[in-house]
């Protein structure tokens, strides 16, 4: 995975750098619009990290110019503005994701994965979390390596819960994925499919955990990585 | 609003009315006094008129008492050989008089003499007088010495010329006085009643300016001008927090993530904890200030339920982290008037005082609606009674030793709620545990 990091402080940008290698990304590093603008037409990247105000332009401005090209390279705005406005503005650009400075590596690298999880990102992506594995195109699930079987439709909600393991899913989105808009939900459908996949998976031995929100959604999460 | 010692009714010094008329008083007296000395000024340069005005005055008594024969009226203060009669055209001459009856060309005429004498002057005249239908002639001569027998010919010029069109014009001048200060003073009351209605939060308010009076208007124009330069302090000092807030972000990105790379160990560890903690000290001054600028379009319509979906969903992961539950519920209609993003920072900071006061394996309810209002209810031990004051004080805590939060995200609620026409109340549940509920304006009542 390639990703181009655009921002000014050079200091930040190492340490950013450093912290994204660990967690095995490749970090090229620009401090200017001009530098990413160059950047880009030399390079084809997964993901561009950008800083907002740049010494010489707007980071906003660089994510319109790339919308208006058409192109869909996800855009993770990293800043120092957290103004009540500016989260909205910053989507509306164009840009996926908005994270506010001071932040953690851990949190920027599953921003930076969820991002690159997105469907339509690259295809036949293998989705893991904790001890599960789910190979998107094969629709196969594997604990600890070994095969389990489960019904399409829990591959697809295992899918869903996958591409944002440790965020919320919303009833609402799973419930779009999972059924048509013709076929007759019961209110009860999507909890029971979520209740059965638990089981399936707790036989399995998997160690992944998928936590209802309720009056939201449902959440998996993976166990606690030992942290540095 | 009103603390002590700042009591709506000033020093209890003059009205304007008082002194507009004290000083009408005054002025009406002095001139007054002028006039007189103008009069008498006048007339003391010229005897010849005064005498013949005092002749006529003399002859005005005799006209208007008809019983009083003529030789008994008393004639001027302090003259001397006065003598008074009526005379017939034809008879001239024949009464004991020091003098001439007719007048110099011998046709009975008013006419008025005065001569020197030794020892002072003598006036001598002829008036016609009606008495009773009949036109007579009235002889009068005396003799006197200084101003004194003109005594009553100047005080009755003065009560003909100085009191009598002064005393009305007076009264006229006072009552037109209450008047013209009533309206003179409207608008003044009305700027008063808008200084007392301004609003530190609503720092956009200006005195309305009526065109007249100018003196009025200038006046409310200089207090929008001081407004105005209020509101720039303001900006500045708000926009300095902001500012410093922001400037502050970056060199912390870098403390942090500088400590990931020490070797792990208890000191690290409080490193981070503090710069973790600094971190959200700044992010919560900086939502202050912005809460302290934030201005809710009218026809902004939000969905409670929706952005307290996506917050609970948002911040489920670190409840569950922390062993917490965290429920959402939605009931009947939810829709407000509203900022999504200020409303989505109200429900963080509320799940964020019920995750840090709550014990450890309590539930944390949030609910949207009915109607245009959110909670947020805790199981923990609720809010004592003599805390209830302070919690939305800017950096209260109740206990200052803990060290993880800076006592301002209860503040910026209030702050957000106010700038949504709303309100925070807070109670403790039935079944213990506090339940904070923040209100907001209705659709439909932009």
């Amino acid at each position: 995975m390639r990703l181009l990091l655009v921002e000014d402080n050079a200091r930040l940008a190492s340490l950013i750098r450093e912290g994204l290698d660990r967690q095995g990304f490749a970090v090229d590093w620009c401090e200017t619009v001009a530098g990413a603008e160059h950047a880009l037409t030399i390079n084809g990247y997964d993901l561009m990290l950008l800083d907002l105000g740049l010494p010489d332009g707007e980071g906003l401005d660089l994510v319109r110019g790339l919308r208006r090209r058409q192109d869909t390279m996800p855009i993770l705005v990293l800043t120092a503005r957290g103004g009540l406005d500016d989260r909205v503005l910053g989507l509306d650009a164009g840009a996926d994701d908005y994270l506010v400075k001071p932040f953690q590596i851990p949190e920027l690298a599953a921003r930076c994965r969820a991002l690159l999880r997105r469907p339509g990102a690259s295809l036949g992506t293998e989705l893991s979390a904790g001890n599960i594995t789910l190979h998107s195109a094969e629709r196969s699930v594997k604990v600890a390596g070994e095969p389990v079987v489960a019904t399409p439709r829990e591959v697809d909600l295992l899918e869903c819960l996958l591409r944002r393991a440790g965020h919320v899913v919303a009833k609402q989105a799973l419930e779009g994925a999972l059924y048509s808009m013709d076929a007759e939900v019961t209110p009860n459908a999507l909890e029971a499919c979520v209740s059965r996949l638990r089981k399936r998976l707790a036989t399995a031995g998997a160690d992944v955990q998928i936590r209802t929100v309720h009056g939201v959604g449902y959440a998996l999460f993976a166990p606690m990585p030992a942290h540095g | 609003m009103d603390k002590a010692g700042n009591s709506k009714r000033g020093p209890a010094g003059p009205t304007l009315f008082r002194q507009i008329a004290t000083r009408l008083a005054a002025f009406t007296l002095l001139f007054a006094l002028l006039d007189v000395g103008i009069v008498v000024f006048t007339y003391s340069s010229q005897p010849e008129s005064l005498a013949q005005e005092l002749l006529t005055l003399e002859a005005d008594k005799a006209e208007r008492s008809t019983a009083l024969a003529p030789d008994l009226l008393a004639g001027p203060p302090g003259a001397e050989h006065w003598a008074a009669s009526y005379v017939e055209p034809a008879v001239g001459g024949s009464v004991p008089l020091k003098s001439r009856v007719d007048a110099p060309g011998g046709i009975l005429m008013d006419w008025t003499r005065r001569e020197r004498i030794p020892g002072g002057y003598r006036i001598s005249g002829v008036r016609s007088v009606q008495q009773g239908g009949q036109q007579r002639w009235l002889f009068m001569q005396f003799e006197g010495d200084g101003i004194r027998p003109y005594v009553p010919v100047i005080a009755n010029e003065i009560v003909q010329h100085v009191v009598l069109p002064l005393i009305p014009l007076s009264l006229l001048l006072l009552l037109f006085n209450v008047f013209a200060v009533r309206r003179v003073l409207g608008p003044l009351q009305r700027a008063e009643a808008e200084v007392d209605a301004l609003d530190p939060d609503n720092i956009l308010m200006r005195l309305s300016e009526a065109p007249e009076p100018r003196e009025v208007n200038t006046l409310v124009r200089a207090v929008n001008r001081a407004l105005t330069r209020l509101d720039q302090t303001m900006a500045i000092l708000r926009g300095f927090t902001a500012n410093a807030a922001h400037e502050l972000r970056t060199p912390l990105s870098i403390m942090q993530l500088s400590l990931d790379k020490l070797p792990p160990g208890p000191l690290r560890d409080d490193l981070q904890a503090d710069t973790q903690h600094m971190a959200r000290l700044v992010g919560q001054m900086l939502d202050l200030a912005q809460a302290d600028a934030l201005a809710v379009e009218p026809e902004a319509l939000v969905d409670l339920a929706d952005i307290g979906r996506e917050i609970v969903g948002a911040m489920a992961p670190k409840a569950f982290a922390a062993q917490r539950d965290l429920r959402f519920e939605a009931i009947g209609d939810t829709r407000a008037l509203g900022h999504a993003e200020a409303i989505y920072r109200i429900y963080r900071n509320l799940i964020d005082n019920a995750l840090a006061h709550a014990p450890g394996d309590t539930p944390i309810e949030v609910t949207a609606g009915p109607g245009p209002q959110i909670s947020v209810r805790d199981y923990g031990p609720g809010i004592a009674d003599e805390d209830l004051p302070h919690i939305f004080e800017r950096f209260w805590r109740k206990d200052r030793r803990k060290s993880d939060g800076a006592g301002l995200g209860l503040g910026i609620v209030q702050r957000l709620a106010e700038a949504h026409d709303g309100a925070i109340t807070v109670c403790n549940a039935p079944g213990g545990g506090a339940l904070f509920r923040v209100t907001f304006a209705p659709p439909g009542l932009g």
